[in-house]
């Protein structure tokens, strides 16, 4: 029986070293020399801007399986913030993050930035610093053209397929409290599964951002006109590197203010 | 500087444990039911696994290779997203019953052959010699002897059950992972979410692997 108690105490002891081990290695951002605050410096001194796109978003991030390219509207923002903190824009470095890797991937410093059609909301300004938005989209709904949904209205009762880490589903449900109708979601960890969710009948109807959705479009399904809830898209960086969260804000300002931004977002046909 | 760990992650856990309280009541009812379909498979499936007739044993070996060397996860889906296209709609909570108990009973299954295997053929054939039928052999003379043998690594299949019912997540089975995975990728604290359900998890495993110890030691003793 003592057995055990060591075990079990050495098991507690091992999560509160975890626990305290990662709650202090936060540095705090040291202003340098050369005016560049060391965050950024440490971006500047390795060379490469890392950061975390979506690969299965058309048009935002997508790797297109013919080439093996990971291009789209996203992508080119990250090519120009490279150009802005590295002087190149051919010096990133992408990969694929999804809803459930984001937050740690930034945490633990794998990526400096993350641009994965991640939208602001109060609760995540708490874990991470958030730009200003780069693109304004809305939650849709996308069902079967054979089950006759015109409108939210004609989900009463049914089950709405959304990712996990999405916000579609907080907006769609305060639309439905409105409408006094009652919906049931169920919560899947990628895109492809939800529609495979939606082909099989598990749910009625799939909803995440519009512009995402759309990827999703086949022969068989449809998407509803409304759109519900502004969802705003900003670029994450970790809480602790104030400085390039400042750097990439301006950056974003500026593009918007000189065009640049809205060209983009022609270039990707985006609303 | 709010790390992955912050004060006000685990605040915010705290007040929702609800959320994780339904999930772990979610995955216990789970495990038990998949358990007890697992036995039954387990057990069916071994006997026939030892009987003399050829055609049993070789319904022993599809079902036992069939399970062994698909993943879980494939059978999983498979249940959940491929029999709605045949008209088969099994609520999400069967098909973790189905998946999981059908998964774990292959290797029960083989736990239980493994078992009747091991003790020496002369104690049937003992048994027969003095009268007893098939089934009164395996009755009072293997299957009590077997038993013994098979208790530890039943109970280790037990532990590996109640883990692997975390698949469910996949399939959004309203398990304690898919709760998990909900509420963290909700709140971005994903921290306290997955140290808080490992914790869980291994409440439930942590006595059972001790029990599956103490009865390995107590053949140890017999034999």
């Amino acid at each position: 029986m003592k057995k055990i108690y060591v075990l079990l105490a050495s098991l507690v002891m091992m999560v509160a070293l975890l626990v305290a081990g990662c709650g202090s290695s936060d540095t705090k951002p040291a202003a340098t020399k050369s005016g560049v605050s060391a965050d950024v410096k440490a971006i500047q001194d390795r060379g490469v801007l890392n950061v975390g796109v979506k690969v299965d978003v058309p048009r935002f991030g997508f790797k297109d399986p013919k080439t093996n390219q990971i291009d789209g509207f996203e992508i080119d923002l990250t090519r120009a913030l490279a150009k802005k903190i590295l002087g190149d824009e051919k010096k990133i470095a992408v990969q694929a993050v999804t809803a459930k890797t984001r937050g740690p991937l930034l945490d633990n410093g794998e990526v400096d930035l993350v641009i994965a059609t991640f939208t602001i909301t109060e609760e995540r300004k708490l874990s991470y610093n958030f730009s200003d938005p780069y693109f304004t989209d809305g939650v849709a709904l996308m069902v079967k053209k054979d089950s006759g949904i015109k409108d939210l209205k004609g989900l009463d009762g049914k089950k709405i397929g959304v990712a996990q880490s999405a916000t579609s589903k907080k907006a769609i449900q305060e639309e439905a409290d409105k409408l006094g109708i009652k919906i049931s979601f169920l919560e899947f960890g990628t895109y492809p599964e939800i529609k495979t969710a939606l082909d099989a009948g598990r749910v009625d109807c799939f909803s995440v951002d519009g512009s995402i959705l759309f990827g999703y479009l086949d022969d068989s399904t449809v998407i509803l006109a409304d759109r519900y809830t502004p969802q705003k898209y900003g670029a994450a960086s970790k809480k602790s590197n104030e400085g390039l969260a400042k750097m990439v804000n301006d950056t974003i300002t500026d593009m918007r203010k000189s065009g640049e931004l809205d060209q983009l977002i022609k270039k990707w046909d985006l609303k | 500087m709010p790390g992955p760990f912050a004060g006000f992650k685990w605040l915010a856990l705290v007040s929702d444990w609800s959320i994780f309280a339904e999930g772990f009541m979610q995955t216990i009812l789970l495990s038990v039911l998949a358990l007890t379909l697992s036995l039954l498979l387990g057990i069916f499936f071994g006997l026939l696994g030892t009987s003399d007739v050829k055609i049993l044993r070789v319904c022993n070996r599809i079902y036992v290779e069939f399970i062994q060397n698909t993943p879980l996860v494939i059978q999983i889906f498979f249940l959940y997203h491929v029999l709605p296209h045949a008209g088969i709609m099994l609520p999400v909570f069967v098909v973790g019953v189905l998946g999981v108990g059908g998964y774990h009973g292959a290797y029960i299954a083989e736990i239980v052959r493994a078992g009747v295997e091991s003790i020496p053929k002369g104690q049937k054939e003992a048994a027969y010699s003095q009268g007893f039928s098939y089934w009164g052999a395996m009755l009072h003379i293997v299957l009590p002897q077997a038993k013994k043998i098979a208790y530890p690594p039943l109970t280790n299949q037990a532990v590996s059950l109640i883990k692997n019912t975390s698949v469910l997540a996949m399939v959004a089975g309203g398990d304690l992972m898919y709760h998990a995975d909900s509420w963290s990728s909700n709140t971005l604290y994903y921290g306290p979410a997955y140290i808080v359900t490992g914790l869980l998890y291994l409440s439930l495993c942590f006595p059972l692997a001790l029990y599956a110890r103490k009865l390995e030691r107590n053949v140890e003793v017999t034999s």
